[in-house]
């Protein structure tokens, strides 16, 4: 059997054509051709401005769009046979690659990986095509801690809507700066970039035919980053505006984080277990990160399917849960909805009991990822009620204190992950 | 007498533009000399170009290089008699060797009797041959060409209490072209040495010749007006020569002087040079590909003229702020390199030394289309002294071998006009005409080689030119044609070795025969026809169907 190969020949024939750059910026797309244009001409504009003597390119890895995707972003290259706005000391390239299989950011990141792994790109950078706010700036700010202080990993800071993001908040974020020792807001990037040396890191490991080779593969990069000790950084890029979209599969968005982030505990115990206090990450022009314009949230059925999911998964939380936290747990179901709350600490030690029940893998992995669901909805609705009035500092200190709390709770976890239950 | 009939002479010249003073002294007095360079003429044969460039050689006392004449009509005696200039002129031109001769039409030296009687009195006769003024305010747009040097374009005139107008230095006050009797004198001037059998002139400033307010005063219709009465005058009585244009512009704006093929024969292009230097630095042919995709036009009996680096500074005015940055920091890094708004260095120092990229320059130059010119001593890679003031780094004496003087001078040392290269990279005992011709690769010998081969076919210098776009834009590659022959040229901008893929399909059926080893490449198929080329490297094709 020949061996796999990750690029196709065309591609490879293009890459030929682009040669040895210092800048790649990748675009993992999938039908995004509303958004793609003005994202890719902001990349344009970005290089331009801020690096105007690299040598770079634009990569959109895609996933099959039948929507024009591809065409909007080779739209975008600046050469000598086409008139640009811009002047261009350089050949700007932007290519365009369709990547087998099915779309998957993991698969795309994988391509743009290998794409800088030939093209030896010393900084590269990877934006969302929906990063409809994506600024010039956004560009010079991912790659500048790269290419001036030899950063590895570089990490997105938003303003985000208090409500928004609550699985970062409450449970990503936490356990990266608990567990990990790594203090970084958002740990699953869409907007990153990244050092040759930690792209090809990460290209050589062993994971691109597993789960977190397809899916949540950009929070695993920045576990990899974590565990091989790089250097990171972060950056603040601004207000993050989203499309107007179908609701997110919660049972997805747990697999890509909690599960990756139990599957990484587990693989590499021994990054983590020594750790004991969280180590800052340095943040480039960092302001507030909360905007609190009204949003409209369904306590009522959070509340519904928090109880509903709990009841249902009874048995199973038998099996994954300890005695005190189970009766805690069933005790918390209790609560009426307006006097609804599910501590800290109660929270803290839930995860890390799922952490643990994972590592044994007491049922199937996949099941206890998405037991965490409907527990996961109870505390999202506590963080909805504690701060539906609070400001910006209030928000921030309670996140600060879960924090705390999983921190605290570090032991507790190290003793149930060496026997005790 | 002219040496040959054929009007597009020019066409087909290769140039070897030289200072009289810096190429041999035959009388030991430390600056080179007509009878000098008659003794050099059979290097210049041997090396393969058929055209020399002087310098200004008239009297002048040379605080711009010459520039600055004294005497329009004689030869200044430093470099010898007008007999030992006619001697020199018979002797190139028995070596199928044309003479172009510097005229500088915009200004004078502010020693020439003429500005000396012109200042002498308001209503001296000459008074109007130079553009007086009570106040400095007028011709408020235009701008300060030596921003190093020159607050204004006006300088008072302590004698006759008024002010002139200089574009240039203050001692080269501007000639009034709007004044009649000074037109026919310069007439009278261009005559004398074109009765001599002078081949073709350089006009020196040409864009700045007249003045008018409300305007930046460059390359007005006035201006245009005298270019043309000059070429018609010339194609009268000296059918046959030739005029060159020094007109530092936009090459949409150096059109112009091309006309309908009525104003002059050739003009230098002066955006494509730094291009050339920056296509290579940046390993991307974008800036020379969209510079040329910016020239217009020209008429058929016109012709660009091609450098890469001549006696003045190499000239940033015609890129963009963006690109001077670059090219200041990739090739001048130190401050003394800089000058007015360019670079007062030689080819190979700006290049490193790099023998490759020296021969990948030196390819572009001669097959691009235009007539190429080699700056003395670019042929053996002389270096330059950026710690002599002015231009003067990269005027310094022709290194003809290792002994006394470079084989300069036989003078002593410190009588000679400028000190000689001594540093052990480019100093004479290191580069010199003797120890290049040793060896039959040197650089010596290649440029005589690349010469030789583009002199073999009137392709380079008459042909149509036609861009190939590979994907891979370290690589410019394109077409010369000229009638049923074709050209096809590749170059590798890169300091790594590169694979292209060309679009030939229109040339299906050819085989590619190299140029300068004569070997044959497979024959053009359907498919994109694959070329892998060194760092560097360049290949001249020439498409054969057999």
């Amino acid at each position: 059997m020949p061996e796999e190969t990750i690029l196709s020949d065309e591609f490879v024939r293009e890459l030929i054509n682009v040669g040895e750059v210092d800048i790649l910026v990748g675009v993992p797309t999938h039908n995004d051709a509303r958004t793609v244009g003005q994202v890719v001409q902001a990349v344009r504009a970005g290089l331009l401005k801020y690096f105007p003597r690299a040598r770079s390119v634009i990569i959109n890895a895609d996933g099959g769009s039948r929507d024009g995707t591809r065409e909007l972003v080779c739209a975008a290259s600046i050469n000598d046979t086409t008139t640009s706005d811009l002047s261009a000391l350089r050949t700007l390239h932007s290519i365009s690659t369709q990547y087998e299989g099915n779309p998957a950011n993991g698969t795309a990141l994988r391509t743009i990986l290998a794409a800088a792994d030939l093209l030896q790109a010393k900084a590269c950078a990877v934006v969302s095509p929906e990063s409809a706010s994506l600024e010039p700036e956004w560009i010079e700010r991912l790659l500048g801690p790269v290419i001036r202080e030899s950063a590895d990993l570089v990490l997105p800071v938003y303003v985000r809507h208090k409500f928004d993001g609550l699985l970062i908040r409450n449970l990503v974020y936490p356990v990266t700066r608990a567990v990990f020792g790594c203090s970084v807001r958002e740990p699953y990037p869409s907007d990153y970039a990244f050092s040759s040396a930690l792209g090809s890191h990460f290209l050589n490991q062993e994971i691109w035919s597993q789960e977190q080779g397809r899916h949540g593969t950009e929070l695993w990069l920045t576990l990899a980053a974590i565990i091989g000790s790089y250097k990171i950084s972060q950056s603040f890029l601004g207000a993050k505006s989203r499309l107007e979209s179908s609701p997110s599969d919660l049972v997805k968005a747990m697999r890509e984080t909690a599960g990756l982030l139990f599957c990484s505990m587990d693989c590499y115990p021994a990054a983590w277990r020594e750790v004991r206090e969280p180590l800052p990450v340095p943040c480039n022009g960092c302001q507030p990160t909360v905007s609190l314009e009204p949003m409209r949230v369904n306590r009522k059925r959070l509340y519904q399917m928090f109880t509903f999911g709990v009841a249902q998964l009874e048995p199973v939380f038998l099996s994954i849960l300890s005695s005190p936290t189970h009766d805690e747990l069933k005790r918390v179901t209790t609560l009426p909805e307006e006097d609804f709350m599910f501590p800290d600490q109660l929270w803290a030690r839930t995860v890390y009991e799922f952490a643990v029940a994972y590592h044994r893998a007491v049922i199937g992995r996949d099941h206890i990822v998405q037991a965490l669901v409907p527990i996961f909805r109870g505390r999202a609705l506590t963080f909805v009620t504690q701060n539906r009035e609070a400001g910006e500092e209030a928000i921030e200190k309670g996140i600060e204190a879960v924090c705390d709390t999983f921190e605290r709770e570090k032991p507790y976890l190290l003793q149930l992950w060496d026997g005790g239950k | 007498m002219p040496i040959s009939q054929d009007g597009l002479w020019y066409k087909d010249a290769v140039i070897y533009q030289l200072h009289v003073r810096s190429f041999y002294d035959s009388s030991g007095d430390g600056n080179g000399d007509f009878r000098g360079l008659a003794q050099k003429l059979d290097y210049l044969q041997d090396l393969g170009i058929n055209t020399i460039w002087l310098m200004p050689f008239f009297p002048s006392p040379l605080r711009d290089d010459g520039y600055d004449i004294a005497d329009y009509r004689t030869v200044n005696p430093i470099y010898g008699t007008l007999e030992d200039f006619k001697n020199f002129l018979d002797a190139a031109h028995k070596r199928n060797l044309r003479v172009i001769m510097e005229m500088v039409l915009n200004h004078t030296s502010d020693q020439h009797p003429w500005f000396q009687e012109s200042r002498s009195s308001r209503s001296n006769p000459r008074r109007d041959w130079y553009v007086w003024s009570d106040t400095d305010t007028r011709y408020k747009g235009t701008r300060i060409i030596f921003l190093d040097t020159e607050l204004s374009n006006w300088a008072w005139d302590p004698v006759s209490k008024q002010y002139y107008w200089h574009r240039f230095f203050s001692h080269q006050p501007d000639l009034n072209w709007d004044n009649p009797q000074l037109r026919e004198e310069m007439w009278d001037v261009m005559k004398f040495w074109l009765n001599m059998g002078v081949d073709a002139f350089r006009l020196d400033a040409v864009p700045y010749l007249v003045e008018r307010e409300g305007t930046n005063c460059e390359n007005l219709p006035e201006t245009h007006e005298v270019i043309k009465d000059v070429r018609a005058r010339m194609d009268r009585e000296f059918p046959g020569r030739m005029l060159l244009a020094e007109a530092n512009q936009w090459p949409a704006d150096l059109r112009a002087y091309f006309a309908n093929g009525d104003e002059f024969h050739m003009a230098f292009h002066f955006p494509l040079m730094p291009r050339m230097f920056m296509g290579v630095k940046l390993e991307d042919r974008k800036p020379i590909t969209e510079i040329l995709k910016q020239t217009p036009e020209i008429p058929d009996s016109c012709q660009w003229c091609l450098f890469l680096r001549n006696h003045d500074e190499l000239t940033l005015e015609m890129v963009t702020d963006m690109e001077r940055d670059y090219m200041y920091d990739e090739y001048a890094k130190e401050k003394g390199m800089r000058l007015n708004l360019g670079i007062r260095r030689r080819l190979a120092p700006l290049l490193d030394n790099d023998r490759r990229r020296i021969e990948l320059m030196n390819g572009m130059l001669m097959s691009m289309p235009g007539t190429p010119i080699i700056y003395y001593g670019d042929e053996i890679g002389m270096g330059d002294n950026i710690n002599l003031g002015d231009r003067n780094g990269v005027r310094t004496p022709m290194q003809w071998d290792g002994g006394w003087n470079g084989g300069f001078s036989t003078a002593d040392p410190e009588m000679l006009y400028s000190p000689l290269m001594l540093n052990p990279v480019y100093g004479y005992q290191a580069i010199n005409v003797t120890s290049h011709k040793r060896f039959d690769h040197s650089l010596l010998a290649w440029m005589k080689r690349l010469i030789k081969i583009r002199k073999a076919t009137p392709v380079f210098g008459r042909g149509s030119i036609q861009f190939l776009f590979p994907a891979n834009h370290r690589v410019l590659a394109y077409v010369r044609k000229l009638g049923s022959e074709t050209i096809l040229v590749v170059n590798n901008l890169s300091s790594s070795a590169q694979a292209v893929e060309l679009d030939l399909k229109p040339f299906k059926g050819n085989i590619l025969v190299e140029m300068f080893g004569k070997n044959v490449f497979p024959r053009i198929g359907d498919l994109p026809y694959l070329l892998t080329m060194g760092p560097y490297q360049f290949y001249w094709f020439k498409l054969r169907r057999l």
